[in-house]
């Protein structure tokens, strides 16, 4: 990681009287996987959307790869993928039309479009027309889309959002591949179990503001609790629960006293989700 | 400007309206039936005269002329009898003074005053003529002293009379083209309701280019259409340049308004209910051509009327640039107005 790909300075929008964005500031390393995570209605596709050009910043600033976008919309837009939320393909287009068509778009020459359509899974798709395909194909084609141009940036909009189990295996595999390539990745979504497995760094935004920015270790080591969780069986037969704590000198005496003298049947770590963390530092849940 | 880009969008959007069945079966259609209609019209002039006549006192002889080939109308007065000719009700109308019986007893001169149509051919006038003439004759019985008064009713256009299915030509041509309002309107209203539009603006594609793309999609279909009618049946023979400029601004006027159409519909359904009033004020005027005198003057604030008024000049009577340059300029300046404004409601829209 290296140089700023994304550089947010007070950044706010306001819808009327609602502020959808207020005065945020964070910065995205080249080469990084931000996920960029809050509930619905917190101001996360609304900051997409001013990151990608959609609309313009009504205050603060947002520099992309160096440029405000404000200003130089169209020459950020050559050099990043947008994956959105909803489908948006031309349905009664093959894939590979659609493909062809924003790799005219963004003068790519020549086009491999079977090699992308492979690496999303729908090689021998191609020319049936997308309206054919299921939510998951559509979804990774919208990927696909995103990557014509080999963006410098990716920015996906809740990309896995309601699919199979496959389907979204793909398209985090993608992802991956991406960040390997260099590729920064903004990935916004509130599903914490995938910002946790694919993020370096996570920022929660809640009502318009980042409440927390950080990689997931580190929110998991400030905001999380170090605990063992065991479930022992009583000698009625009845289950009970054991909590041990681990930063206490105590901590390998209580460990060894639980399997001496009790029948231990499962053993966790307490290990703080995402989504605890979440609640904690804003007080409310993700939907 | 972008070319390569489009060129892309105009490639998806022909993609895209011959993969909708309904436009692509419509249009098809459309060109189909109207060429059937346009074939199964009388390809000549109806020999029969209808005349008009006024006359306070009708001289019995009247009633033998009507046999042969000629039908006399009466008209209840002198000014409704030149109003019926203005408005193309009758080729010619005859008008006999209240004295005429005794006159014609007497071997008094007579004077009869004779109306014409803008466009009553000189046959015409001539038959008119010798048919007043006969009529004096057959009530004198012998050689009767007329004088015969003559005026052109409206515009003199003698000479120029054309077949009922040629005045058909410009309603069907810009039928061809005010449908494809529709089509365009569609193809727009799409992108914002399945939300491709926003896929396109985070490529490098500016929003002019987008325009320029709708709007050669929306012209070149219309007026392809448009042409491959008029040069079916023959409406290329006269004046063929004006011919196709004025198809190409009346394509340029079906795309600005759906242009406008766009931007306040949301779906196909709301498209085809602003396309209907949309598209029933703008083929008012061609009824002027089918049936001439039948609308007023008021037709003329409505932007189709010079298209169709100059198609149907320049394809049925010959007429060029000259008499016409000045329809074109309104339907220009109308198109500027109305393309810009679709434009700027649609970028309204898009954001």
């Amino acid at each position: 990681m290296s140089q700023d790909a994304i550089v947010v300075e007070d950044l706010t929008y306001r819808y009327g009287q609602l502020t959808a964005v207020d005065r945020i500031s964070f910065k995205v390393a080249e080469g990084e996987i931000l996920g960029f995570l809050g509930p619905n209605g917190a101001g996360k596709s609304t900051t997409v959307k001013v990151l990608t050009g959609q609309i313009r910043p009504q205050g603060g600033r947002a520099l992309v790869l160096g440029l405000d976008i404000a200003t130089d919309s169209k020459r950020v837009q050559s050099e990043i993928g947008v994956c959105f939320e909803t489908t948006n393909l031309y349905e009664q287009m093959s894939a590979e039309e659609n493909l062809r068509l924003f790799a005219r778009l963004f003068g790519v020459k020549p086009f491999d479009s079977s090699a992308l359509l492979q690496r999303v899974g729908l090689a021998g798709r191609e020319s049936d027309r997308v309206e054919r395909y299921s939510k998951g194909m559509k979804q990774r084609l919208m990927v696909a889309r995103a990557l014509v141009n080999r963006p410098r940036i990716l920015f996906l909009d809740e990309p896995t959002d309601g699919l199979d189990p496959a389907s979204a295996e793909v398209i985090r595999g993608v992802i991956l591949e991406e960040r390997a390539r260099g590729a920064t990745v903004f990935l916004t979504t509130h599903d914490m179990m995938e910002a946790d497995k694919l993020s370096d760094r996570v920022a929660f935004i809640n009502q318009g503001r980042i409440a927390a920015l950080d990689t997931p270790h580190n929110l998991k080591q400030q905001y999380g609790k170090r605990a063992l969780r065991a479930e022992v069986a009583s000698p009625d037969g009845s289950l009970a629960s054991r909590e041990i704590p681990m930063d206490s000198p105590e901590t390998a005496r209580a460990i060894e006293d639980l399997f001496e003298h009790e029948r231990v049947i499962t053993v966790h770590s307490e290990e703080a989700t995402l989504e605890d963390i979440f609640i904690r530092i804003t007080g409310r849940g993700l939907v | 400007m972008n070319l390569r880009v489009v060129a892309a969008l105009v490639w998806k959007d022909f993609c895209l309206f011959f993969r909708n069945r309904f436009f692509a079966a419509v249009s098809a259609l459309g060109i189909v039936v109207y060429l059937a209609i346009y074939f199964a019209m009388p390809g000549s002039v109806d020999e029969t005269l209808e005349v008009g006549l006024y006359a306070p006192v009708v001289p019995p002889v009247v009633e033998q002329l009507q046999e042969e080939g000629v039908e006399l109308k009466k008209v209840a007065s002198e000014e409704a009898l030149k109003q019926a000719v203005a408005d193309g009700r009758y080729v010619a109308g005859v008008v006999l003074p209240p004295d005429i019986m005794d006159k014609l007893a007497t071997g008094e001169q007579a004077r009869i005053d004779l109306y014409f149509a803008p466009d009553a051919p000189q046959e015409i006038k001539g038959g008119v003529e010798v048919l007043v003439t006969e009529l004096a004759y057959l009530q004198a019985g012998e050689q009767a002293a007329v004088e015969l008064s003559e005026e052109i009713v409206g515009m003199d256009m003698a000479g120029m009379q054309i077949p009922p299915r040629d005045r058909l030509r410009p309603l069907f041509a810009v039928f061809l083209i005010i449908f494809e309002t529709f089509a365009l309107a569609n193809l727009i209203s799409e992108e914002a309701e399945r939300r491709t539009i926003h896929a396109l603006l985070v490529t490098p594609m500016r929003m002019r280019e987008l325009f320029l793309a709708k709007g050669i999609t929306g012209t070149s279909l219309a007026f392809a259409q448009a042409v491959l009618f008029m040069a079916i049946v023959g409406g290329m023979s006269r004046e063929p340049l004006v011919v196709l400029v004025a198809l190409l601004l009346g394509a340029v006027l079906a795309t600005g308004v759906g242009f406008l159409i766009a931007s306040v519909a949301r779906d196909m359904m709301s498209v085809m209910a602003w396309g209907v009033v949309v598209f029933i004020v703008l083929m008012i005027p061609c009824f002027s051509i089918v049936l001439p005198g039948t609308l007023s003057h008021w037709v003329e604030v409505i932007p189709s009327y010079y298209l169709v008024d100059t198609v149907h000049r320049a394809a049925g009577f010959g007429s060029s640039w000259g008499s016409l340059w000045s329809n074109l300029a309104i339907l220009l300046g109308y198109e500027a107005v109305i393309v810009c404004t679709g434009i700027l409601a649609l970028r309204r829209r898009f954001r």
